[in-house]
């Protein structure tokens, strides 16, 4: 069985998707009683490959929503405890979704295996960051062209290079892609010195001068810096692929000839037949998900029952071509440009 | 709009204090505390052994393996009791026997009436979570005498909470409407003694957060093993967050 662990993307829609399940009492709750409230198991899923194989899921809403992220015990107390249903309801392989793994990593919960009578077992949960990077490359190859943008002569920014999808990306891109040069944004020296010494290459910039150099722009930085991107300064055609969290980019970025395409999701062959997406705010929401909860299907299709995507750094291009091939077998496309209905942004409700 | 940057300096400010800060356990403040929160789990321990035997009076069939929970109860009630001595603190009996008053008159009033139902989600999912959430919650900021203690308490009470479930499972269907009932009658109760004791709770590094919704996954768990689904339950639960 496979888990996905998500929450609303602000606490009006965590109200708004309360209501529509039958849930009132919380939709009319204030953000303290959300606070003391616990994770719920509130859909079961099944989802059937084009190979004919058929798995189970479930979906877990942490009931955190992003208005908590100040809390520090709050946000933390949510994750282990989405984590602890999880386990208990026997699911193999979960994916951390949205600010989850986020919440995990930066609070450094590896420190807090023990939720009450329960020891976490590491090996059920998966970041989901290896097919998150994977599709994310995909994406800048399968559209880059569209727009007229040669990557054998572009420059690639990647904003967030140092992190655990933006260093992945930064590998695929320069062994893989073969794209002209990359430009490597981060908020910290050392890691991007470390990045750019381990890749061999790569231009360290500031992300103002990044912006203005670019030909694609990879951002997998939840940074607030999005604020200070001036559209006037970015080239014309310009890709920018929001494989952030929120995804927020195209109201930061927008002007002719700025493409911004919602990175890191997918779209799945047929109809699942749920209703979280649509907490997601996904523009189709029977088939698009996030591409880390599409890891844990994934990993449950191929019998992988392990935390396949774990820490930082430890994504290797063996391991994105493995899931890639996972991916395109059971029936996954990588979210692109001409897509009729581009997925709404974080912050339009 | 949320950003990582609202986290990572929420971290860097909060990381150092996070884990194992242990309150001062010698400060007249922590005492004082202590007196009455330490005074509810002597007087919660007296009555779960009380009502454990009082079942056994509705479940004659069930007389011998009550009668052993309700042994547990004392040991439990000792066991704190002797926590309370180590740090040099009198509990306040007084207070928690008032603070207890709503949930023992509901329990008494339904044990006269034989209502073996209701006086099971008391004693059995309510009064268990509660001690169960609050024991967990307590463990990690307890003094490491009191920890001990706490941490073989704690196993016991599960052994409890279970017992409650299992008979509740086995009998879901006759009791469902009775359950919903004492649910409504009750958890408000269990809510407003979390708000009561969330002021002494803090001063021992204990927050009223934690403890309601440690105290909802302990009891949620329960009704999910009756059988309650998950709708229903939420719907249930909202009386202890709604208050
Ligand atoms: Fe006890
Ligand atoms: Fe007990």
């Amino acid at each position: 069985m496979f888990g996905l662990i998500g929450h609303s993307t602000s606490f009006e829609s965590a109200r708004n998707l309360a209501r529509s399940l039958g849930f009132e009492e919380y939709a009319d709750g204030d953000l303290d009683m959300w606070c003391s409230a616990p994770p719920q198991l509130v859909e079961r899923i099944s989802v059937t490959s084009p190979t004919g194989q058929c798995i189970e899921g479930a979906y877990i809403d942490s009931v955190f929503v992003p208005e908590m992220l100040s809390r520090f015990k709050t946000a933390k107390r949510k994750v282990l405890n989405a984590m602890e249903l999880a386990q208990k309801n026997g699911i193999d392989i979960t994916a951390l979704g949205g600010f989850t793994s986020i919440i995990f990593e930066d609070f450094k919960l590896l420190r807090e295996q023990q939720v009450r009578a329960t020891t976490l077992d590491w090996q059920r949960f998966t970041t989901g960051n290896t097919h998150t990077a994977w599709v994310i490359c995909r994406q800048v190859e399968a559209n880059a062209p569209q727009l007229g943008i040669d990557l054998r002569r572009a420059k690639v920014a990647v904003v967030g290079a140092t992190g655990d999808i933006g260093s992945a990306v930064c590998r695929w891109l320069s062994q893989r892609t073969g794209v002209q040069e990359l430009l490597l944004v981060a908020r910290r020296p050392q890691p991007l010195a470390d990045l750019q010494q381990e890749l061999g290459g790569g231009r360290i910039l500031s992300l103002e001068d990044a912006m203005a150099e670019a030909d694609v722009v990879v951002w997998v930085a939840s940074l607030a810096q999005a604020s200070s991107i001036d559209p006037g300064r970015l080239r014309r055609p310009c890709l920018m692929i929001d494989g952030g969290y929120p995804k927020n980019l195209d109201t930061k970025a927008a002007g002719e000839g700025i493409h911004v395409l919602k990175g890191g999701i997918v779209e799945f062959g047929s109809d699942i037949g749920w209703q979280m997406m649509e907490a997601a705010e996904m523009a189709n929401p029977q088939r698009q998900m996030f591409a880390c909860f599409a890891e844990a299907m994934l990993l449950e299709f191929e019998g992988l029952r392990t935390n396949f995507s774990w820490g930082r750094n430890n994504i290797t291009l063996e391991k994105m071509d493995l899931i890639g091939a996972a991916s395109l077998r059971h029936g996954f496309q990588a979210l692109g440009l001409e897509h009729p209905a581009p997925v709404p942004s974080f912050s339009s409700t | 709009m949320p950003t990582l940057e609202t986290t990572t300096s929420v971290d860097s400010a909060l990381g150092p204090l996070e884990g194992s800060e242990l309150p001062d356990f010698t400060t007249a403040a922590y005492k004082d505390a202590y007196s009455r929160i330490n005074a509810i789990v002597i007087e919660g321990e007296q009555e779960a052994h009380d009502n454990y035997m009082s079942l056994g009076t509705l479940l004659p069939d069930q007389a011998e393996e009550l009668g052993r929970l309700a042994r547990m109860e004392l040991k439990h009630m000792k066991g704190f009791t002797a926590c309370a001595n180590n740090l040099g603190v009198t509990a306040d009996m007084p207070f928690a026997q008032e603070f207890f008053s709503p949930l023992r008159n509901n329990f008494q009033a339904a044990l006269k009436d034989g209502k073996v139902v209701t006086c099971l989600l008391i004693q059995a999912l309510l009064i268990e979570a509660f001690a169960i959430s609050a024991y967990h919650i307590y463990i990690p900021v307890a003094d490491p005498f009191a920890r001990k203690i706490t941490e073989g308490v704690v196993k016991d009470e599960y052994t409890h909470l279970n017992y409650g479930q299992e008979w509740l499972k086995a009998h879901l269907e006759e009791s469902r409407a009775e359950l919903e009932q004492a649910n409504r009658d009750n958890l408000p109760h269990v809510r407003r003694m979390l708000d009561r004791v969330a002021a002494d709770a803090a001063v021992l590094h204990m927050e009223k957060e934690d403890l309601i919704e440690d105290f909802l996954i302990a009891y949620q768990d329960a009704l999910t093993d009756i059988g309650f689904t998950p709708r229903e339950i939420a719907r249930m639960a909202a009386a202890a967050l709604l208050g």
